[in-house]
């Protein structure tokens, strides 16, 4: 027993030593981030700062606050635009029957399957068209779309497990289908709609394509702006260090509530 | 007025149904993108279900089946982007000097690579790592441990090309200071045409081998106990163990993720334009890029639009198999 308990024990050892050389390079990279631009490219290279400063930070900031802004409005906006359409699909797809119901949820699922590239020409040319590249309502349009199959599928997953006898007994009850939507299904589902929502900011928060191409000044997203470290002829990596961290800090943060859930919320809900 | 608005309907409905059941028969080879129906409109629009579907269908309408189309439309055309001259009709001349271009081909031939390379190593290393955590699983810390594991498969990808390409620095990274340590010489990562799509393969690695570690990991802990008792009382080494009962049992859904990262990769975009831009050369040009070059960075936008249609096909093709087996798996997962 005492010998099991010992492998048991390295064995934890040995995951733990895994662990950390697996987020190890995110380690680095916040470590740098409060790194002089000198010690960045001292040999050899030190794990801390010899000075902890903030100035990256404070560098960062004053130039690209917008778009830190940008970053946040489209993401709220977009997750919010997803919901309103997803939440209320995703209730007509569990609490009804009607025929081709399995074709309509493959064809919500293949959104998902459709690379962003492909759609991108006709996203830009019909935004140009009505005047809405490089605004925030553009973008928040496109995101919603992006997200509506992941949410459909989550939220749909979560949903299934509202037992039918519960509508059954409202409808006898004289409940409209409305009614029970909002007084029973929301909050019976609402551990599923919180899961689905934060995937989504994150998915929102994490986009870099779409910025990409719709935007170049005004609604320039964060993402693009860590992109603009690279390309001259000197990497300023202290401030894409910091940018970096400020980028993933919150989605580390969101992680730990859905990690329950990261296994359905990334296979849309077909593994639980 | 109610006659006619009766008799209107009646032949609607008709006209419907047998549309519906056209379009049910077809949907068979549509692709998954045109939901078969095959009921009559009136019914459609009094179900109720219908209120609440019909909103989130006309928006991923309007932005998944509108941009194909148009997508097909602008690749028949010579369109330029930054021309002030109005498109012409090009015919198919754009796929034809698409079919004509190696680095389409490279990029195509790219694409496949990263995807098979990273997805066969992904599980290799998820399917190891599993079992590790399953071995600890009942020590407490060994939660948190796990979530902590999984963290590089949340970070923004435009970030994780980004810090990879700044740990892999070939003169200033961390990483060839901590192979210099243990007498391994520098090596060129991201700036050899060489070396630079492996570089990619180990930093997608890094990002989704927790995937399908917890992949694996929900497939295994799903196996039922007496079964591993039954082969060690059989006498069964481990590798057989492995090959005839985890192996065939954690099929199914570790299928369901692979679909999903081949899908991923295959639209890969992120993690390339942030470490290498499809360089040094065209060593990493990636399908993705491709196409977005041909628009954003060359303005040709009849041509990058044949690219389009051409990615999109391949994706719905992925698709099809992929719901196929998934429409399986969802419901007897």
């Amino acid at each position: 027993m005492r010998k099991k308990s010992l492998r048991k024990a390295l064995l934890f050892i040995f995951a733990a030593i895994l662990t950390l050389l697996n987020i190890a390079p995110l380690l680095w990279v916040a470590l740098s981030s409060f790194k002089t631009r000198l010690e960045i490219f001292s040999s050899p290279p030190s794990l801390f700062p010899e000075k902890w400063q903030v100035q990256n930070y404070i560098d960062l900031i004053n130039v690209n606050l917008p778009y830190l802004l940008n970053s946040i409005i489209v993401t709220l906006l977009s997750t919010l635009g997803v919901l309103l359409l997803s939440v209320p699909a995703a209730f007509g797809l569990t609490a009804f029957t009607f025929p081709k119901k399995r074709d309509l949820e493959m064809w919500f699922l293949s959104g998902r399957m459709m690379p962003p590239v492909a759609a991108a020409i006709p996203f830009y040319l019909t935004l140009r068209q009505v005047g809405l590249i490089d605004t925030h309502i553009g973008l928040i349009l496109l995101y919603v779309g992006i997200g509506i199959p992941l949410a459909v599928w989550l939220i749909t997953s979560f949903m299934r497990s509202i037992h039918p006898a519960i509508y059954e007994a409202a409808r006898i009850d004289g409940c409209k289908w409305r009614d029970i939507f909002l007084r029973i299904t929301i909050p019976l589902s609402s551990g599923g709609i919180a899961t689905a929502t934060i995937f989504i900011t994150i998915f929102a928060w994490n986009e870099l394509l779409l910025p990409l191409f719709l935007t170049n000044r005004f609604a320039k997203t964060f993402p693009v702006v860590l992109t603009s470290f690279q390309g001259q002829t000197e990497i300023a990596w202290e401030l894409m260090c910091a940018g970096a961290t400020i980028q993933v800090l919150p989605v580390i943060v969101l992680t730990f509530f859905v990690q329950k859930y990261i296994v359905s919320g990334l296979t849309l809900g077909s593994v639980k | 007025m109610i006659a006619a608005d009766t008799r209107i309907s009646e032949s609607e409905v008709v006209m419907a149904r047998s549309l519906g059941k056209f379009l049910a028969r077809k949907s068979d080879i549509s692709l998954g993108f045109l939901p078969g129906f095959d009921f009559g409109w009136r019914r459609f629009f009094r179900h109720p279900a219908t209120p609440f579907l019909l909103p989130a269908v006309i928006y991923l309408f309007a932005l998944t089946i509108y941009p194909f189309f148009y997508s097909l439309g602008t690749s028949l055309l010579n369109f330029s982007l930054t021309s002030p001259r109005p498109p012409t009709f090009a015919g198919l001349s754009n796929y034809k000097n698409l079919f004509l271009d190696d680095l389409f081909f490279t990029a195509l031939l790219n694409t496949g690579l990263i995807t098979v390379a990273s997805v066969v190593i992904e599980f290799i290393i998820g399917f190891s790592i599993a079992h590790l955590f399953i071995a600890i699983a009942d020590i407490r810390a060994s939660h948190l441990l796990r979530t902590v594991f999984i963290l590089p498969m949340m970070v923004t990808p435009v970030v994780v090309g980004l810090l990879w390409s700044y740990i892999l620095d070939p003169l200033f990274g961390i990483m060839n200071f901590l192979l210099s340590l243990v007498g391994i010489p520098a090596q060129p990562w991201f700036s050899d045409a060489n070396t630079a799509l492996w570089a990619i393969v180990f930093v997608n690695v890094w990002q989704w081998s927790p995937f399908l570690m917890l992949i694996c990991l929900a497939a295994l802990v799903s196996i039922p106990r007496d079964l591993y008792e039954a082969a060690r009382i059989d006498g069964a080494r481990w590798y057989q163990i492995v090959m005839r009962i985890e192996l065939p049992l954690v099929r199914n859904t570790v299928l369901v993720g692979i679909i999903f990262r081949i899908i991923d990769n295959f639209r890969m975009f992120d993690i390339v334009f942030a470490s290498t831009r499809g360089g040094p050369g065209r060593s990493t040009e990636v399908i993705s890029l491709y196409a977005y070059r041909q628009i954003f960075q060359y303005f040709n936008a009849g041509y990058g639009a044949a690219a389009a249609v051409v990615v999109l096909l391949i994706a719905m093709i992925i698709t099809t198999v992929a719901a196929k087996l998934l429409q399986s798996e969802a419901y007897h997962a």
